[in-house]
């Protein structure tokens, strides 16, 4: 079952790329396909981000007492100021670990 | 290869290693994240093969690690389907940005392009066709920038895989996939209607955890990029000025 579901995702992820490739392609993308596809990344990101971040194993809302909550507010600091992905990595995990330690 | 000091047509070999050479920097971002899908891949009970076929049946992380997370919770096969579909759906403006510069090729080339088509080889390759003067052989560019990631990816899932099982949980590996993507999406927020589908999609993320089949992922990711769409249609403004 994995492997239809895999190979299907594998196709349609494939089409999503070739779409603009193939002979029957209109030229260009209606506009408004356009704007709403490049909201995409930050919608569909965000949606694993949050419940990622403040989400308790038992599904309910965790702030306090959660040190991944600073640990991610530190982390987009440094990928705002340095846009790098492994800074913003290395950061992140080092102050989960070093809150973890400290203070909870 | 032939090269003539004296033309000024890069050749095929010029444009690929070129690609390879301004793809390579950006793998820094890439191999963590293909080493945390592996380790990931693997502990959310897929088998090593599954995960490490995924690396290339798909090809997209963000794709990928909702894949694994939702085939993991045991979520029924068309919303894993239908949330990877969603999440991959942005493709179709690079394949959109990109064709007039290779609709000329066979289908040969135009069939393996597509599906080396990522974010990141699509990011450096458009800077190449945009930029420089147009060459028969540019389409090489492309091929060397998706070679690259695609190679930079399988190693470093099958590596993840390897060492996943001997990575302490404490650790906290899995807590680099959020760091990933805030790495990827804090900077891309630029307008307000960019904050509006962040807002919208975090809060409907957070709204709709009791909803079954984590069916929270494919709502609110279709809910952010109607905000964001709406918001953007009634004039948007610049965040900061």
């Amino acid at each position: 079952m994995i492997w239809i579901v895999m190979i299907t995702c594998g196709l349609f992820t494939f089409a999503t790329r070739f779409v603009m490739f193939s002979d029957i392609a209109p030229r260009k993308l209606p506009a408004w396909l356009q704007d709403a596809l490049a909201f995409v990344p930050v919608a569909v990101l965000t949606a694993i981000i949050v419940p990622a971040v403040i989400v308790a194993p038992d599904g309910g809302m965790a702030l306090a007492g959660n040190a991944r909550l600073p640990a991610a507010l530190v982390a987009i600091t440094v990928a705002l100021v340095t846009r790098s992905v492994l800074a913003t990595i290395a950061t992140g995990l080092v102050a989960l670990w070093c809150l973890d330690w400290l203070v909870y | 290869m032939s090269t003539s000091p004296s033309s000024s047509i890069p050749t095929r070999s010029r444009e690929f290693w070129t690609g390879v050479r301004q793809e390579l920097p950006l793998q820094l971002g890439v191999a963590p994240f293909g080493l945390v899908f592996g380790v990931l891949g693997v502990a959310s009970g897929l088998t090593p093969l599954q995960t490490i076929l995924l690396s290339s049946v798909v090809f997209g992380g963000a794709s990928q690690v909702v894949f694994v997370q939702l085939w993991g919770g045991g979520v029924p096969a068309p919303i894993v389907g239908a949330s990877v579909s969603v999440i991959n759906l942005r493709h179709a403006l690079y394949s959109a940005s990109i064709a007039p510069y290779l609709r000329s090729l066979s289908l040969s080339w135009r069939i393996p392009l597509a599906y080396l088509l990522t974010d990141e080889a699509y990011a450096v390759t458009i800077h190449r066709l945009r930029n420089e003067p147009p060459s028969p052989h540019q389409h090489y560019h492309l091929l060397g920038t998706g070679l690259t990631l695609w190679v930079c990816w399988q190693i470093t899932t099958v590596t993840g895989v390897m060492f996943g099982t001997t990575i302490p949980q404490s650790w906290s590996l899995g807590f680099a996939i959020p760091l990933t993507f805030i790495a990827i999406v804090a900077p891309t927020i630029r307008r307000r209607a960019d904050l509006a589908a962040c807002l919208t999609a975090g809060m409907i993320s957070i709204a709709g955890q009791s909803l079954p089949w984590k069916s929270w992922i494919i709502l609110a990711a279709i809910g952010g990029i109607a905000a964001g769409y709406l918001t953007h249609r009634h004039g948007a403004g610049k965040v900061d000025p």
